[in-house]
């Protein structure tokens, strides 16, 4: 049929010198010996048996049992990006909701259908804003962003000639600034007061980028209320695993006037011609298949079956939910919070408000404390060196006796 | 269908949380700071969710139910054991800034998979951190740019892209900073060689090229290509989208690439999720090995460290260590095959495809008559005179219970459908596709018009994009949104 008498023949446009030898040996595993191979590894791995308490950008929360329920339909799990609409309503639908969901939630008119991580979400979000503004080449960043998201932000950013500089939160000079960005909660678990900051940048035809954990905005302020034209962040507390630090699923939400400049995918309504009610891939002139080099973003794969457990989450959760999870997370954190700063030689890093997540510091190097507790089985916190410091995490997954355990352990070290 | 947000009823919950202390309660959170705008996420039951996305998903393909040829899109079939694996609780429950000595497996698995990686691709050295095969590139092209600089070669501002390339590598290309050149192809496909020589010059970074490209040839010239552009002080870029019929039969470092990257959800059978979460792992030789990604993962004496003091990195690219869910499928996948295994992928990915390009090359133009690797391209132009176009027929290919080709690209064949049938199919399902193809034709034959009107079958019919675009509603709450 094919018209070769062997397999090598298909192969002749190969030139023969780069060709390999044929593999001789390893005709790879079975199915269970590739699992009792892979569970072998994860045994290696100790941490899931901690009371964990790591934060700064990934978070323990209990992932609702119908969220890997629906991430695992065949349908969705092993479905293409989809171009094809007539086929792919399910998925469409789907992202729509999604783009709702994070609508209802941030505030803002419009949201994409996910990007990478909070990383990249940063990083697109100021790159979007820099588009609108033009000819201003200036971007200001708050020193208190998580160092990760700054570091990827100078990735993505220095190769457009644009001047990243430090944001004050009480003065600056925002000339030739497109944009400033403020975390909220900030990397030290703050919730600033932004208030006048934002203020004044609007004055200045600034615009402004919101990078929060998306589950504190149930309880604080949403980025509409505070004023922002464009909210980014990582929607991994919402029933996403740890995994290791993926993956996870970054979002960009912003202002309606904006929506041109947002990267990657969109989905819309529209009817189909007999004028039924249908969801297609929009505005896709933005993106690299149809504008190359022209496109706001190079992004194509995003991170689909991660929105989709995030939009499950949500509405899981729901109205009511995610404020009262939100809230439970802040008081557990509180709770933590106020005992620990009563063992002498322990103070807080600041007495700003905070949501799941604060910082203490240390009377004493903060590495041997850290040390100490992992061998209690403990992992109290992460640690930032330059203010021997601890961020210390707390979710809906921690009892009082835990925490109750976690302030004991603590003072027996400081007694 | 009706909005999961429409159904939504005062009142009704499908949450759980943990009993609320009253040590807890007392904790009250700062009122100025408040949320004060309603939240309107939906309230609902467990199971109107469940029905809700059951009854979506039922509106919805996957390689699961349905042949998806998608060309470049490599839509093999994923594997079950996979995801038993990644849900294994000691890897999903490992926080990213966890001690190392807390998960020696997570590490020790990254740095196995990045030397099976490293095999396969013929390279020195390499980063898993990537998000998808986009960042990949953009990742390999900022290392191209930072060994430019380190070696004072400043003017090196230009990238040298085919007129047949993935989208991607313009836009990445520019995302770096660099202006893209176009380099033709050749009536017979391959690039161009004069028009290649043309453009070589002092300020070229490199070249980026996908080999087989994207009309599914094999480039015989690479080695001279690899040579020309390393004389002219450009570096070669691989794009590793097509890696599929490579694997164990030729290796993209012994070609003479400098960096590539590679698409776990592609070629390591990683589910492509509707669109993601994919992983683009980014491989380089040993000059360029310096510049690669921080925080690498390097074995000392009993144990694995992630190591972050490379002074010549050009530093992070995502917000932790990549898409590590998707590491443990790409990783038991290779472990499942071997490398006899992959060979034998690579072997069938190219006789699928023979064998449907012949089959189909009686209905349709084959622009490209030699032998093709893992995909190739057909000239859907026959019936344009009736106005019956690639995208009809890809339209009613839908009706026939099958996922259309890729089309319209690459944008250098006219009415071009790339069709990619992966190793995992049956010949049964590709003398299907033939005969739906075969069907379709005599349709046209009859009645243009009828084909012309496809989907008959699916959920809704053609939809109107220009609506969508030009009326857009991106959510529940826009005021144009319309209910059923």
């Amino acid at each position: 049929m094919i018209g070769v008498k062997n397999i090598d023949e298909l192969f002749h446009a190969i030139p023969q010198n780069l060709l390999i030898k044929r593999p001789e040996l390893d005709d790879g595993l079975s199915e269970y010996e590739g699992l009792k191979n892979m569970h072998a590894l994860a045994d290696k791995n100790r941490f899931s048996e901690l009371d964990n308490y790591l934060g700064a950008g990934a978070y323990e929360h209990h992932v609702p049992a119908i969220v890997d329920a629906i991430i695992a339909k065949s349908e969705f799990l092993t479905s293409y990006t989809p171009y094809q609409p007539e086929i792919s309503q399910g998925y469409l639908q789907c992202f729509f909701e999604f783009q709702s969901a994070l609508v209802a939630l941030t505030g803002l008119d419009v949201a994409n259908a996910s990007v990478y991580d909070g990383a990249s979400a940063c990083a697109e979000g100021l790159l979007m804003a820099l588009r609108a503004q033009k000819n201003k080449k200036r971007v200001l960043i708050s020193q208190a962003l998580n160092p990760h998201y700054r570091e990827v932000i100078h990735q993505y950013l220095l190769p457009q000639k644009i001047v990243i500089d430090d944001l004050s939160m009480t003065e600056n000079e925002f000339k030739e600034v497109a944009a400033i960005l403020i975390q909220l909660p900030n990397f030290y678990g703050e919730m600033e007061d932004v208030t006048s900051l934002i203020a004044a940048a609007k004055a200045r035809d600034v615009l402004v980028i919101i990078a929060n954990n998306p589950l504190s905005c149930a309880l604080y302020q949403a980025p509409s209320e505070l004023g922002a034209d464009i909210a980014v962040g990582d929607l991994q507390p919402f029933g996403i695993s740890m995994q290791f630090g993926g993956p996870y699923a970054g979002y960009i939400a912003c202002k309606k006037s904006l929506v041109r400049q947002i990267p990657g995918r969109l989905i819309g309504q529209t009817v189909d011609d007999k004028g039924k009610i249908g969801y297609v891939l929009t505005l896709q002139a933005r993106e690299q298949h149809i504008r190359r080099e022209k496109a706001t973003s190079n992004i194509c794969t995003n991170q689909a079956l991660v929105a989709l457990a995030a939009l499950v989450t949500l509405s899981y959760y729901g109205k009511k939910g995610l404020p009262a999870l939100a809230l439970t997370n802040f008081q557990r954190a509180s709770y933590l919070k106020e005992r620990l700063c009563q063992i002498n030689g322990i103070t807080p890093y600041s007495d700003k408000p905070h949501f799941n997540e604060f910082t203490l510091l240390f009377d004493r190097p903060v590495e041997p404390i850290v040390e100490a507790l992992y061998a209690e089985n403990i992992a109290a916190g992460v640690p930032v060196k330059k203010i021997n410091g601890l961020i210390i995490a707390v979710t809906e997954t921690k009892s009082q006796e835990q925490l109750d355990s976690y302030v004991s352990k603590m003072r027996e070290i400081f007694s | 269908m009706s909005s999961l947000f429409a159904q939504s009823e005062p009142g009704k919950k499908s949450y759980s949380l943990p009993k609320d202390r009253e040590v807890f309660k007392a904790f009250i959170p700062d009122q100025g700071k408040l949320r004060q705008s309603p939240l309107p996420l939906p309230e609902t039951s467990e199971l109107e969710i469940m029905r809700h996305l059951s009854h979506l998903a039922a509106r919805n393909v996957g390689i699961d139910t349905t042949f998806i040829p998608l060309g470049s899109c490599t839509m093999k079939y994923n594997p079950r054991c996979n995801e038993q694996a990644a849900r294994i609780k000691g890897f999903a429950q490992t926080h990213p800034l966890a001690k190392s000595s807390t998960v020696q497996g997570n590490l020790q698995l990254m740095f196995e998979l990045e030397k099976k990686l490293c095999q396969i691709s013929g390279m020195y050295a390499g980063t898993l951190q990537p998000n998808a095969g986009a960042q990949g590139e953009f990742v390999g092209v900022q290392m191209i740019n930072a060994y430019h600089k380190q070696s004072k070669d400043h003017k090196r501002t230009v990238m040298l892209i085919p007129d047949n390339a993935h989208g991607t590598n313009p836009a990445t290309a520019h995302m770096c900073g660099l202006t893209v050149v176009t380099i033709k192809s050749c009536p017979n496909g391959d690039l161009n060689m004069d028009d290649l020589k043309k453009h070589l010059n002092d300020n070229i970074a490199g070249l980026m090229l996908t080999n087989p490209n994207t009309l599914g040839l094999f480039s015989s010239n690479i080695v001279e290509v690899a040579q020309l552009v390393h004389k002219a002080g450009g570096l070669l870029y691989y794009d590793g989208a097509n890696l599929n019929p490579l694997m164990e039969i030729v290796r993209p470092g012994d070609m003479g690439f400098d960096v590539m990257h590679m698409n776990l959800h592609k070629t390591f059978s990683t589910p492509h999720g509707g669109g993601g979460p994919g992983s683009g792992p980014v491989f380089c030789n040993k000059r360029l090995e310096p510049f690669l990604p921080v925080p690498r993962v390097e074995k000392r004496e009993n144990c694995y460290e992630l190591i972050t003091d490379k002074p010549w990195s050009i530093g992070r690219i995502a917000s932790f260590h990549g898409n590590f869910g998707v590491y443990l499928r790409a990783y038991l996948y290779i472990i499942l095959h071997g490398f006899k295994g992959l060979r034998k992928v690579a072997e069938r990915a190219v006789i699928h495809a023979n064998y449907l390009k012949s089959s189909l090359s009686k209905y349709f133009k084959v622009p490209y008559p030699q032998f093709c690797m893992h995909e190739f391209v057909l000239q859907a132009d026959r019936f344009i005179d009736q106005g019956v176009r690639a995208q009809d027929i890809a339209k009613r290919l839908l009706d026939y219970g099958m996922h259309a080709p890729t089309i319209y690209f690459p944008l250098i064949v006219k009415e071009c459908m790339l069709i990619e049938p992966t190793e995992t199919e049956s010949k049964k399902t590709l003398d299907q596709f033939v005969e739906a193809i075969s069907c379709i034709v005599q349709e046209i034959e009859k009645d243009p018009d009828f084909v012309k009107k496809a989907p008959y079958k699916t959920a809704v019919s053609r939809l109107d994009e220009v609506r969508a675009a030009k009326q857009p509603v991106f959510s529940y709450f826009d005021e144009a949104y319309q209910s059923l």
